[in-house]
């Protein structure tokens, strides 16, 4: 029973980190707190829905163009409008991506309606050692964790990526080296809306989708981010899993009504003893 | 320049004439709407079921006020499921719009905190989606309730499986922290306790739970023999779901009001099979009703019409809300509150939702509990007697 629940933490833990890592990517390098970001990942669980149910398209054909749709839009979003205003003071690119979520997600309600809508795909449990997983959850845990180490890869071993890292560490100097900001600013959106994009697939598999879950989703995210470290794609990994596990038990020692309110303690406390996250980096707090 | 103003203080005189003229044949019932947030999906559904009423008033010619036809129409705002701004929208009905009427916000908790606005400037106030009786404790003069008590609900079903299945003791209740699934489950607890069935566990979740695994792992290791699972509707499809995925079994499981909806089944597919509901109305109720729509089954059928899928007991009662509000003027003869309200106070209305018949508490006191169960993927009624439509299927999910 324990190992169940470890393993229910774990899974629940990959989701997350899943979910995080753009919105880290994004807080990290740009460092703009995108609240826009559960929209994204809404968007992208919508247009994986709209694929597969409308127009009759396999899932593994939908999610790589339904990430690309987002990396788009991302890209689209951060050179149009964020660019413009991402050297100003932090609350005033809070206040335009607050602005931006609330058209998206009202535009999603809009057009999908706010009832629960499933892709309905059932790809059942697998039991090892007495412990039922859910393949679904496998599935989402296994495309968070390729996407997660990929981003890592191209961070560290690309042009792009360097110079994204180059950026995050020290804009101006990096200018000075010949980067271009606001095409690596639009670059690194895009990817964090990619990354919000591959979550939303992620959630169609396991969640009833509703636009209302956004907020949700951005709550996590702001956690695991805090939990793990600004802009650390590993810290992502470290905060997802903390928060799944922590939660998890949590629910077994108080009652599930005390879950989330475990994750922000937890938050908080972080916040106090290790500023830079679990996984940070002094100086990126 | 006299002509010319002379000329404009007639027009102006005819443009108030003709305006008072106007307001005086409309008559407008203010509502609260959650189009947006955690509740849009049960607002947008009670929106509907208001829709219905005005049309239906309007096209049989209006409002009947002493022998005057007033159109129908309703003003609404969405207060984006927020508490606080429906608060403040119910002041701006009264004091801004000047409605006379009011029909309450969706679910319990909205209901309760407008409700004590509505008191304070005496408007007529009535609530299509609140049963829990904290609500009506209050005793507001000008607060009245469609739906009856939770506690109807719960003695009804408790009562059923007391008798249909003997062999079903032991029960684990799981609740969404919020004003009805925390009451409703708390009255599913008192009837069964009453009725000597053991609680295994009585837990609530909090509206954010994104994950409910850890907590049915530990419902699965009590082995209970009827799991009772009340929440929004996209929680109780994920929970059904992880249930499926944990190997979660019981000999019955409920789930409060989920199942009542067409996209509970839509979303969990067969896992619906064999989950039981209960539910305040159902149209194979056939209720008559001289007023405007004939029977609840050409009520079902006049929206079925319009929105092409069947109206559930939300869409009813928030027809019937509106629907009550106009019988009382009609009976009043008058559009003034006190008139009004009293009409409320004493009368029963026969509408397609059944009898409505305030308590001195302000909510319907007519009990017409229904017990429900998804059989081959249909919503059928089990219990009461006179509306039964199957017997009881045992075993979540079915033994083949």
């Amino acid at each position: 029973m324990v190992g169940q629940y470890i393993v229910n933490g774990i899974m629940m833990g990959g989701l997350y980190a899943c979910l995080a890592v753009g919105f880290s990517l994004v807080w990290g390098v740009l460092n703009v707190i995108n609240m826009l970001h559960g929209s994204m990942v809404i968007l992208g669980a919508y247009a994986c829905l709209f694929g597969v149910q409308r127009l009759g398209l396999p899932i593994y054909v939908v999610a790589p163009l339904a990430c690309g749709a987002l990396f788009v839009f991302g890209y689209a979003v951060q050179r149009g409008l964020i660019n413009r205003v991402v050297s100003q003071p932090i609350l005033i690119t809070l206040t335009l991506t607050f602005g931006l979520e609330l058209i998206v997600n009202n535009l999603i309600l809009h057009y999908f309606t706010a009832t629960p809508r499933s892709l309905g795909i059932n790809l059942g449990t697998v039991e090892l050692l007495g412990m039922r997983i859910p393949v679904a959850r496998i599935v989402g845990m296994l495309i968070a964790a390729m996407l997660t180490l990929l981003l890592y890869w191209l961070l560290r071993h690309s042009k792009v990526g360097r110079a994204i890292v180059a950026v995050r560490m020290d804009r101006h100097a990096a200018a000075l080296m010949g980067i271009r900001i606001p095409q690596i600013y639009a670059l690194t959106f895009g990817i964090g809306a990619f990354m919000a994009g591959a979550a939303g697939v992620a959630m169609a598999l396991i969640y009833p989708v509703t636009p209302m879950m956004s907020g949700v989703f951005l709550g996590k995210a702001f956690v695991i981010c805090v939990l793990g470290g600004l802009g650390s794609v590993p810290g992502a990994i470290i905060g997802g899993l903390v928060l799944g596990i922590v939660e998890g038990m949590g629910t077994l020692a108080l009652g599930p009504q005390w879950a989330t309110s475990v994750g922000f303690l937890l938050m908080m406390a972080v916040i106090i003893l290790l500023p830079s996250g679990l996984a940070g980096k002094k100086g990126y707090e | 320049m006299r002509k010319f103003n002379t000329g404009l203080l007639a027009i102006s005189l005819l443009a108030s004439m003709a305006a008072s003229a106007e307001a005086q044949e409309t008559l407008r019932f203010g509502a609260p709407v959650a189009r947006t947030g955690p509740l849009a999906d049960a607002g947008i559904k009670s929106k509907q079921g208001y829709d219905m009423c005005v049309t239906a008033v309007n096209q049989k010619g209006g409002v009947d006020v002493g022998g005057k036809k007033m159109k129908l129409e309703l003003v609404e705002y969405d207060y984006q499921s927020e508490t606080n701004r429906a608060v403040q929208i119910v002041q701006r009905l009264i004091n801004v719009d000047k409605v006379p009427f009011l029909l309450a916000p969706y679910g319990s908790g909205d209901t309760k905190a407008t409700a004590g606005v509505a008191e304070r400037y005496g408007v007529p106030m009535v609530a299509a989606a609140a049963a829990t009786p904290s609500v009506f404790d209050q005793k507001f003069k000008n607060l009245f309730g469609i739906l009856f008590p939770n506690a109807m609900i719960t003695d009804a079903e408790v009562a059923y499986y007391k008798k249909t299945m003997p062999d079903v003791k032991r029960v684990s209740v799981l609740a969404l922290n919020s004003l009805f699934p925390k009451a409703i489950a708390a009255e599913l607890v008192t009837s069964a306790k009453r009725e000597g069935f053991e609680i295994l566990s009585d837990s609530l979740y909090s509206p954010d739970t994104t994950d409910f695994s850890n907590i049915l792992t530990q419902i699965k290791s009590q082995k209970p023999d009827w799991i009772y699972a009340t929440g929004y509707t996209q929680d109780l499809i994920l929970i059904r779901r992880q249930m499926a995925d944990l190997g979660v079994e019981a000999k019955l499981v409920t789930m409060t009001a989920g199942p009542s909806y067409p996209e509970f089944a839509e979303n969990v597919k067969g896992l619906a099979e064999s989950v039981t509901t209960n539910s305040w109305w159902h149209q194979n109720a056939d209720y008559q009703d001289a007023f405007i729509f004939g029977s609840s089954q050409k009520y079902n059928e006049a929206f079925n019409a319009t929105f092409k899928r069947n109206a559930t007991y939300l869409e009813a009662a928030a027809t019937a809300a509106c629907q009550t509000l106009v019988m009382a003027i009609e009976e009043a003869k008058t559009t003034k509150a006190d008139a009004v309200r009293d009409v409320l106070r004493t009368k029963t209305f026969n509408t397609f939702y059944g009898p409505i018949r305030f308590s001195d508490v302000g909510q319907n006191d007519f009990n017409a509990a229904l017990v429900m169960q998804i059989q081959d993927g249909k919503l059928l009624v089990l219990a009461p007697d006179a509306l039964k439509q199957a017997d009881l299927r045992p075993g979540v999910p079915p033994k083949k």
